[in-house]
């Protein structure tokens, strides 16, 4: 288990506060959701990503200037497939990228579905981002930058077209999410999570848990 | 839907949802259904609050109960033993990185109409008021005694043989009185009955440790509880189940299990859709006609709006009135969970007294736990069958779980999820099949 909390050595050698946010994913099915997320985490793309398989739990750090920002990210396994996904997966998330297809209508609109079911059910805090994938097939655009550009500026969302297969503004849709989500100080009160404890083999003897910011 | 799969599972109870998750990583095709919108079936935690009035028909809540949302309503109540077999399997799977647990704070049991903490070492036990001072004693070094024992050293085991002597054998060695005997098997040991006096001590000397062990682990108490409630349980595994490849299907009506050649499942229907499978693991709602009653539940979800009187105000509690202290073959148990535990609006807190109904009048027979709460704002009654599968699943190859018993902890579910995990696979569950690499990802 990842230490939850703490000083992190930072490059320069000073120690500054790192926070840890809950980021999740959200859209349909093929839109490149994992691919985004393979793509920040370990700077991979695969052509014939699989459905997501085994790898829903990813976790990358930013820094900005003084702070060390902390996601974990959650991927959906397919839960959205059905329309299957469970509650727990909103639950307590600071952080949502819902992604659509530029090369697929449909995707976008299921994206302002995804965003209005974020509004109702997730934190009222959440800073959610709106991703359009696949930017690297602009010669088959269906959706309109100015559309969705319009679309999240209506709904205060943050807007980039990313291509996970590029790169293109794969780490700086996640720089931007960071440099919006609020940097609480540990004293003062938590980011959303409910104070609890994660349990972990050895755990030993009584610890104060530890949440996001120190 | 129309596939072939391995496994389909139906209902996302608990026990459902772990063995999904234990045959997806076993790498088998999973389909997983539920005829409800929500995961959870009875192991659901109910949102919103309206939600919970409505089940039980009473009007609306006013608004002195808070948004609605900040509900999270189980049905069954039960705890994890901190150092207990789900601890367990939700580590060693990963799934606890998706939840958050806290410390229960308190654990009592009652005797003579009043509570008292459930002492578990040799401290505690030397200044508890459930004894007389040289009863005290006695229990002191038969605490000792469980300590130090060790199954696989004989020498430890002391001039006593915990496979053949039973346990009023042992209480005797130790010259406990009916009191103390009372407490450790019921509190400690969390037997529902006296049937454990008659068998091997060993069980009971393993179950006194693991509450001990347990209470080691995060102290306070023995118990953890999820925070939002135990409906998060199930969502936790079926996540896991969907990371291994696992469909899910929410909101699906089940209208056959279709059966082949000499009475083998061979599939699933849903209205004209077919999934074929070689096997079906369900609860017992989905095949009415495969199990049998074996008895009653009677349990109270009671809304608070203050902690338990005596409790020293723990914003979680669990208490155990024993059997014979209310005249009665099977426990009473009172547990409590509050807005920490982000189950409750601000303030407000959870009761739910529940027991194994004995009488015609089930309502009647958990007033001693009722009692034990103070003034009630509210209260919802149910009583509930609890079913057994008739055969064991093998020729159908329909393995069915037990309705959630009257326990207070999961170690029976456990038992009976690796159980028919090992009938319908022939094989104990091998954790060693999860991915390491899922923990390298952590890093």
């Amino acid at each position: 288990m990842a230490n939850r909390s703490g000083a992190a050595q930072r490059p320069n050698g000073t120690q500054g506060k790192i926070c840890q946010f809950k980021l999740v994913l959200l859209g349909e099915s093929a839109v490149g959701k994992s691919s985004l997320v393979l793509r920040f985490v370990k700077g991979q793309f695969h052509e014939y990503q699989e459905s997501t398989i085994g790898a829903a739990f990813l976790t990358q750090t930013v820094c900005l200037d003084d702070t060390t920002v902390k996601f974990e990210i959650w991927d959906t396994a397919g839960q959205e497939r059905y329309h299957s996904l469970a509650p727990m997966y909103y639950r307590g998330a600071q952080a949502a990228i819902v992604v659509y297809d530029i090369t697929n209508q449909d995707t976008f609109g299921r994206a302002k579905t995804w965003v209005k079911e974020l509004q109702r059910q997730a934190s009222p805090t959440i800073v959610i981002a709106l991703a359009g994938n696949k930017q690297d097939l602009a010669n088959k655009r269906m959706v309109e930058f100015e559309e969705a550009q319009t679309y999240a500026d209506e709904n205060g969302l943050l807007f980039m077209e990313t291509s996970a297969k590029t790169a293109l503004n794969v780490n700086d849709i996640f720089l931007a999410i960071a440099k919006k989500l609020p940097k609480y100080d540990q004293n003062q009160g938590q980011s959303g999570q409910g104070q609890g404890r994660r349990l972990a083999e050895g755990d030993q003897g009584a610890k104060t848990p530890g949440n996001c910011c120190k | 839907m129309d596939e072939e799969y391995d496994a389909i599972v139906l209902g996302t109870g608990l026990k459902e949802c772990i063995i999904s998750g234990m045959l997806s990583v076993s790498g088998k095709k999973v389909l997983h259904v539920d005829r409800n919108k929500y995961y959870g079936g009875e192991s659901a935690s109910i949102c919103p609050l309206e939600e919970l009035f409505s089940k039980f028909g009473a009007p609306a809540p006013d608004e002195s109960y808070g948004r609605g949302r900040d509900w999270n309503v189980d049905l069954i109540p039960k705890f994890l033993m901190a150092n207990g077999s789900l601890v367990k399997l939700l580590i060693h799977t990963g799934v606890t990185r998706y939840l958050e647990f806290k410390s229960v704070e308190g654990s009592y049991v009652y005797k003579g109409g009043k509570i008292a903490k459930v002492p578990v070492d040799q401290k505690e036990a030397l200044a508890s008021d459930l004894m007389g001072m040289f009863e005290k004693r006695r229990f002191r070094n038969f605490l000792i005694y469980v300590q130090d024992f060790q199954q696989e050293d004989p020498k430890t085991w002391k001039d006593f043989d915990p496979n053949t002597q039973n346990m009023t054998a042992l209480y005797e060695k130790f010259g406990l009185d009916k009191n103390t005997q009372d407490f450790t098997g019921h509190a400690l040991a969390l037997y529902r009955d006296d049937d454990y006096l008659n068998r091997p001590a060993l069980e009971t000397i393993n179950r006194i440790k693991l509450y001990s062990d347990s209470l080691a682990k995060y102290g306070k108490s023995p118990y953890l509880y999820p925070m939002y409630g135990l409906g998060e349980l199930p969502q936790g595994f079926a996540r896991l189940s969907a990371i291994y490849g696992g469909t899910y299907m929410l909101d699906k009506p089940i209208d056959e299990i279709v059966l082949g050649e000499g009475g083998k499942v061979v599939g699933v229907r849903s209205g004209n859709e077919i999934a074929k499978c070689k096997q079906v693991y369900c609860d017992p709602t989905y095949v009415p006609d495969r199990v049998r009653k074996k008895g009653k539940v009677v349990r109270c979800i009671c809304l608070l709006d203050h902690p338990i009187p005596n409790t020293k105000d723990a914003l979680s509690t669990q208490i155990i009135i024993p059997q014979k202290q209310v005249g009665r073959n099977s426990d009473i148990y009172v547990s409590l969970v509050s807005y920490t535990h982000q189950v409750a609006a601000k303030g407000w807190f959870i009761g739910m007294v529940s027991t194994t109904v004995e009488t015609d009048n089930p309502e009647n027979e958990i007033k001693p736990g009722l009692d034990l709460l103070g003034a009630i704002r509210q209260k919802f009654v149910s009583v509930s069958d609890y079913y057994e599968p008739t055969d064991d699943g093998l020729e159908s190859q329909i393995f069915i779980s037990q309705t959630y018993d009257a326990t207070s902890h999961f170690e029976s579910t456990c038992m009976d999820v690796l159980d028919i995990f090992k009938r319908g696979t022939g094989e104990a569950f091998d954790i060693s099949k999860i991915k390491r690499d899922l923990e390298d990802e952590e890093q």
